[in-house]
């Protein structure tokens, strides 16, 4: 009886690593996490889509790595001794690096701490969030990963 | 039996037999009395046939086998070669072909019967066996293998004819020395065994039970390669009864008759002619020869021991020597990284045994790099051969005259880029013979040659494979183009006069501008030369177009010896370091920015008689802008015939580098064709310069 119930529990949660992005922090999905790296020299790649940093090298790997913030729109990275990239591996496009300020912790959710996202007028930046996971008091945005990885079409 | 671990085996020798027929029966169409080439299309059909028929592709098989009787008839003279039989042999390589394709995509070889063709391919031996009963009788004495005759005179015992060399009647007087009794023995194999050498095999495995086989005919090693008809013989030393010896040898199924007796002394010694001893190896070679009885029978084989021996090779899975290019990759950063640090330390006298290690382990990696470089690299044969067959279907389909000449086949290029080669050559072929060459009437009157002439031409050129396709037709009539594109819209008619030759031709590259006045099957359906660039600059080659109305158009592909690592030389723009392939540079100047004049508002620069213009590479690269130096340190590159000088900072040096995808994120960057990564772990874009010119 108590294996079943437990079963049922780690079905419907997920582990997430959260980050903080400017003032608010993001949860991302542990599946697709390869890899977290410090901080190292990003090569430019010029005539790339503006959100891209450039690349980095990975243990021989030429890894892409994203401003996540450029892609939200919100104001330049600013990097510190906490400023981390993050390595997403994705199926079929491969390695991704992500630049976030700063890494907290790792949660685990289940699914009744998770609400959908809150359908305001800000509608271009939600698009990035498939949830809302409440984690005791803090609140924290959940990333559609596939979402930020799509290609938009720039302004 | 599971026969799908074969299955790429087979697939992959179908390919290389169905090839060699189409090759001999273009040949055979040219003279077709060569008695060598029907030889080698009948044991190409007959191994495909075999191979069929193990693999259990009953259709195939039944087709290869209508095949054969026709070419056995051929080879016993009672038909000749025609045209309406090349066309039909044609036909039935284009079956076999399809029956390939099926087998590739499915493991099954599908249900067409083909019906028709081998009912055409019996008609035709019916036909020749009606008409011609006055040729069978020669025939039957000449000595053609047929197996049927040799079944009518019953089992020869061949044993006794053999011709043996010194080594060999040594090796019997030993035997006989120590007592034991040497056996002659001539096998036969039903004709319609198919892995003869396994049941040679089989029978060898019992005859060794009893006592040593000490002679073979053929040799054991053409034995096992299945060179030889449906009979062998041997010689056994052996203590025990003949009898036994026999009824072994006659359990292993699929042999239809076994003759042996003792041998008393040694046969055929006296008769041996001089020259004997070295032709009778070479008889053996050749499968076609029986074991050779007649004198007659040697001659001919004799000739074909020129042919090389099947080389000794291992098939490798393309996919492990991708790998191993990886990890080459791999090992020359590592050596990169040493390298830097050595240079570092600024060469002092301490560390001399260490920089000269430092040197050696360039040279054995630069070394390595090359080995595997040629381990991948394969003949462009493989992809070629089937253009004289597509040129001759053209010709007929187009109702034009035309010959296919093609040179440097054996140019060797990366598999990958052999691969996928294929397509642009064939479109731009078609192109040639179905837009370039005019029709016979209008050659006449030009006062041309009436049959028209395509060339493939290819050969190596530094770290580049050239492969030129051309046709001595009517040229790229460049107004009609002209009008064209502003008929299409693609240009305005401004535009067009200022336009050069070279870029009104270039037009033709642009996507769906078909030039066809109407839509054939061979080419025009607005899918055309944009694709062919598209092709090649995807294997990081280019294309280059020389026409003149009336007299032909020459297209001139240039492609890289290999994709993954190249010779660059690394210059400084700022503090990012770029990588130029070393390829493409022709020169590098010093320029003073006095030198520096201007042509329609551009700068350019005059080098020993040509213009150059100038490629400013820090705007180009998005890099902030600085004040001229005095002298401006200009890199050459060139594309063809055009150059252009890019402006760097300062020179590094020149460095073999490993080229890296940028992945799959970022895109929508042709100026960067990849990156690397140095010595120190940084990285480098490696510039595309055909994109600046």
């Amino acid at each position: 009886m108590a294996d079943t119930s437990l079963e049922i529990a780690e079905m419907n949660t997920k582990q997430y690593i959260v980050v903080q992005i400017g003032s608010e922090k993001y949860g991302i999905d542990i599946g697709y996490i390869d890899n977290i790296v410090r901080m190292q020299k990003i090569t430019r790649v010029p005539k790339a889509q503006s959100y891209f940093k450039g690349v980095i090298n990975l243990r021989g790997e030429v890894v892409a790595v994203m401003s996540i913030r450029k892609k939200m729109g919100l104001e330049e990275d600013v990097f510190t001794d906490k400023s981390r990239i993050i390595i997403l591996k994705l199926e079929e496009k491969g390695l991704l690096g992500i630049i976030v300020d700063e890494v907290c912790e790792v949660v685990t959710l289940s699914d009744d701490q998770i609400e959908p996202p809150a359908t305001g007028p800000k509608k271009g930046k939600d698009s990035f969030i498939n949830g809302i996971g409440k984690n005791g008091d803090t609140l924290i945005s959940l990333f559609e990963v596939s979402a930020i990885v799509e290609e938009k079409e720039e302004k | 039996m599971d026969v799908s671990q074969y299955l790429e085996i087979f697939i992959d020798e179908s390919a290389e037999h169905l090839q060699t027929l189409s090759d001999c029966i273009m040949s055979l169409e040219n003279e077709p009395d060569n008695k060598d080439t029907i030889n080698e299309v009948f044991r190409a059909a007959h191994s495909l046939k075999g191979m069929a028929g193990t693999m259990g592709f009953k259709r195939m098989q039944h087709l290869t086998h209508d095949m054969e009787n026709v070419f056995q008839e051929v080879r016993s003279d009672k038909i000749a070669v025609d045209s309406a039989m090349i066309d039909l042999l044609f036909k039935c390589l284009d079956a076999l072909d399809q029956y390939l394709e099926n087998v590739k995509s499915s493991s099954d070889e599908g249900t067409e019967d083909n019906e028709i063709i081998i009912k055409e391919l019996n008609d035709f031996i019916a036909k020749a066996n009606g008409e011609a009963p006055a040729a069978a009788a020669p025939a039957a004495e000449a000595p053609a293998a047929a197996p049927a005759e040799e079944k009518s005179e019953g089992p020869e015992k061949k044993f006794l004819h053999l011709e043996l060399d010194d080594s060999e009647t040594a090796a019997i007087e030993d035997a006989r020395k120590s007592g034991n009794k040497v056996y002659g023995f001539t096998v036969y194999i039903h004709p319609e065994c198919l892995l003869k050498a396994a049941r040679a095999f089989l029978v060898f495995r019992a005859v060794e039970d009893f006592g040593q086989i000490i002679v073979y005919r053929p040799s054991s090693q053409d034995i096992e390669d299945e060179k030889f008809e449906f009979d062998f013989s041997f010689y056994v030393s052996t203590n025990e009864e003949l009898d036994a010896i026999v009824a072994a040898a006659k359990d292993v199924s699929e042999i239809s008759e076994v003759v042996a007796e003792e041998i008393t002394e040694l046969p055929a010694k006296e008769e041996k002619p001089v020259e004997a001893a070295p032709a009778a190896p070479a008889a053996s070679a050749t499968p076609a020869a029986p074991a050779p009885v007649k004198k007659d029978d040697k001659k001919a084989p004799a000739k074909k021991d020129a042919k090389p021996v099947t080389n000794r090779t291992v098939r490798v899975d393309i996919e492990k020597l991708d790998a191993l290019m990886n990890q080459v990759s791999e090992l020359i950063i590592a050596k990169n990284s040493l390298v830097s640090i050595s240079s570092q330390d600024g060469g002092s006298s301490s560390n001399q045994g260490f920089h000269e290690q430092i040197e050696y382990l360039e040279r054995i990696t630069t070394n390595l790099h090359e080995s595997v470089m040629k381990v991948r690299m394969v003949p462009i044969e493989s992809v070629v051969n089937k253009f004289p067959r597509m040129i001759r279907d053209l010709s007929r389909t187009l109702g034009k005259k035309m010959e296919l000449t093609m040179t440097g086949e054996d140019t060797e290029l990366d598999r990958t880029v052999v691969d996928q080669i294929g397509d642009p050559l064939q479109h731009l072929l078609r192109n040639s013979a179905d837009h370039g060459l005019e029709t016979a009437e209008v050659r006449k009157e030009r006062g041309k040659p009436e049959i028209g002439h395509i060339f493939l031409n290819a050969y190596q050129e530094g770290n580049n494979v050239i492969i030129q396709v051309g046709d001595d037709g009517n040229g790229i009539d460049t107004e009609a183009v002209k009008n064209k594109a502003i008929e299409r819209g693609i240009i305005t008619a401004e535009q067009a006069e200022s336009m050069s030759q070279k870029e009104i031709v270039n037009l033709l590259f642009m996507p769906s501008f078909s030039m066809a006045k109407k839509i054939t099957d061979i080419s025009g359906r607005g899918v055309g030369l944009d694709v062919v660039k598209s092709g090649i600059e995807a294997l990081g080659g280019d294309v280059e177009t020389r026409t003149k109305l009336g007299e032909g158009t020459t297209f001139t592909v240039r492609l890289p010896l290999t994709l993954a690592i190249i010779q660059a030389l690394m210059v400084e723009i700022r503090d990012e370091k770029y990588a130029i392939a070393l390829g493409s540079i022709s020169n590098i100047e010093n320029i003073p920015v006095t030198d520096i004049k201007y042509v329609q508002a551009q700068e350019v620069i005059h080098l020993r008689g040509s213009v150059i213009p100038l490629v400013r590479l820090d705007k180009v690269l998005d890099i902030e802008p600085q004040d001229d130096p005095e002298n401006l340190t200009v890199v050459i590159v060139k594309r063809g015939d055009s150059q252009a000088g890019l402006v760097v900072d300062n020179l590094i040096g020149q460095q073999e580098i490993v080229i890296k995808s940028l992945g799959k994120y970022i895109n929508g960057n042709k100026l960067i064709s990849g990156a690397t990564i140095l010595g120190d772990g940084e990285i480098a874009m490696i510039i595309d310069t055909n994109t600046l010119i």
